[in-house]
């Protein structure tokens, strides 16, 4: 048997201890990362982001569960790099210039990495450029854009066109959000989709992947 | 019947001539005023004059001082980004409370040598003289939770629910203390209501609202009252599961923002809580059409009944065609409350 039971009660009861300590545990019964990951970590992110649907969860539960989850891949990120094993795909996130939120953010990320991707967070008052650079760095095949300021929204469709004046705007899917986004606002600006959740947004790279 | 008079009447479960409307304007009314929102969050008499201005051109029954969420934060010493035309925002990496030894080392605030909290009094002081007889005069205090989110940062402050209990009560005495101390000038300046911001609860279940967060904005609203004043609480975002805890804390005003159904919001707060709210300011109020807004507000009057306040469930973001705030204020012009 493969899967952890301990690694997906961990996180979902949001234990970053237990979760270490049960990563630990597998690795060294010989269990492979990204098994690991696929039977145990996405399994339970999956779980808690179904308890968030259902307002069974909430904020704190799910940072907890996120922060459970990276102490898990701190422990089998080096296994993966060491042997050239590669998530599903990578994305890099960041909210955009002028805003300084970032817990909406942070959750999303979370439920990206604890779904299996690579996800590379810039923090919050990202610019254009820096989103430009990134991309250019990182060659992921996701950029997730967030704002949670009506007055910052514009700065999502300003990294759109840095992209496209960078010629790496056919590389990468723009998805953004936020409490003001809307699907409709999304279209306006370029982007290739949008979601009002973090568990959507999950659904939303899995889709795009399957469509790729 | 003036709008303070109109306002008074709901809250005292009287028939006004008709129903109050008490839209949120920040942003917007710098735009109204044509200023730069550092200047209207800087200068009381920018913001009153602002206020005044909108209500006037709008038909709103009210007038408010409520801004960004870091006065009491930018008083206590917290990192704040300015920006030009927008509102300041906390560095949440450089939180005042990052290390939570600092708690400990905090001396008391006073409220009025505060540069940021003492501005907002002065604007109460401002808007009382120059509209005070007929328009009501709002002011406005993060509440405990919020204004902890704000100090300590709101990523740390979400793990300390279940880290570190005890710091999070401690937390919030202190901020609690913070809200008294300004609610009370602020009454004494002349506020006939005062906005207990405490959006960050929207993002804790049930559990923790009433376990960390509920007893303390109960201390707050009984201050408030003992002060001889009147609170309006404003829990942004999707409160559905803290609904009979807000309807519980005895505000003489609660409103309710777009995610939460308003018939959901008048079961779980009984007939005779009064509700604002709570038309979604993007989707329907900003990108909505006239004829839809009074649509959706006969819905939500349907739902509401009569101890209701015409707004939209946050703020009217500051690119809202000026047609369809009409068409929320003419709603509220031409219709009685429900029987």
């Amino acid at each position: 048997m493969t899967k952890s039971v301990e690694l997906y009660d961990a996180i979902l009861n949001g234990d970053a201890k237990k979760a270490h300590a049960a990563t630990q545990a597998a690795i060294e019964a010989g269990v492979e990362p990204l098994t690991l990951i696929s039977e145990s970590m996405v399994p339970a992110m999956d779980e808690v982001g179904r308890l968030f649907e259902e307002e069974e969860y909430f904020v704190p539960e799910l940072l907890l569960a996120g922060r459970a989850m990276k102490s898990s891949m701190e422990l089998l990120r080096p296994l993966m790099t060491a042997s050239g094993e590669k998530l599903s795909a990578k994305v890099v996130i960041g909210t955009v210039k002028g805003d300084q939120h970032d817990i909406g953010k942070n959750i999303v990320a979370s439920m990206l990495e604890g779904s299996g991707f690579d996800v590379i967070d810039l923090g919050v008052d990202v610019s254009a450029e820096a989103f430009v650079a990134a991309i250019k760095e990182q060659n992921p095949q996701f950029v997730c854009l967030s704002a949670l300021l009506t007055v910052t929204m514009p700065a999502m469709k300003t990294t759109i066109d840095a992209l496209s004046n960078a010629g790496l705007r056919p590389r990468v899917k723009v998805l953004i959000g936020g409490a003001p986004v809307t699907g409709q606002y999304a279209k306006e600006i370029g982007a290739d989709g949008y979601s009002e959740n973090a568990s959507g947004a999950v659904v939303l790279v899995r889709s795009l992947l399957a469509e790729a | 019947m003036t709008g303070r008079d109109r306002i008074l009447a709901v809250l005292a479960g009287q028939q006004p001539d008709h129903i109050p409307c008490m839209p949120i304007t920040m942003t917007f009314a710098a735009d109204i005023s044509a200023v730069k929102y550092l200047q209207y969050v800087r200068d009381h008499r920018i913001m009153a004059e602002a206020q005044i201005r909108t209500a006037e051109a709008f038909g709103l029954d009210y007038v408010s001082t409520i801004s960004d969420p870091t006065r009491e934060a930018a008083d206590l010493g917290a990192s704040i980004q300015w920006y030009d035309d927008r509102p300041p925002a906390i560095i949440e990496g450089q939180a005042l409370f990052a290390d939570k030894a600092a708690l400990g080392r905090m001396e008391p605030v006073d409220h009025v040598r505060g540069n940021r909290m003492e501005d907002r009094i002065r604007g109460i002081e401002l808007l009382r003289e120059r509209a005070g007889s007929e328009l009501f005069v709002e002011g406005w205090v993060e509440g405990p939770c919020a204004e902890g989110a704000d100090l300590r940062g709101i990523n740390r402050l979400m793990m300390d629910f279940s880290d570190d209990p005890e710091f999070v009560h401690d937390l919030f005495d202190f901020t609690l203390q913070i809200a008294i101390g300004f609610s009370t000038e602020q009454i004494q300046a002349g506020a006939d209501i005062i906005g207990v911001g405490d959006a960050a609860a929207s993002l804790v279940g049930p559990r923790i609202y009433k376990e960390f967060v509920w007893p303390w904005e109960k201390r707050l609203v009984d201050s408030i009252h003992k002060d001889g004043g009147r609170v309006r609480l404003h829990i942004c975002g999707n409160t559905r599961r803290i609904l009979d805890g807000m309807g519980a804390l005895g505000c003489e005003m609660v409103d309710i923002d777009y995610p939460v159904p308003m018939e959901l919001a008048r079961s779980q707060t009984g007939q005779l809580q009064t509700l604002t709210g709570n038309m979604d300011p993007v989707r329907e109020l900003r990108n909505g059409s006239p004829e839809a807004i009074a649509r959706s507000l006969e819905a939500q009057q349907l739902q509401a009944g009569a101890q209701w306040i015409v707004a939209a469930g946050c703020e009217v973001v500051r690119d809202t065609p000026h047609e369809n705030l009409r068409a929320m204020v003419e709603f509220a012009q031409t219709h009685a409350p429900a029987a």
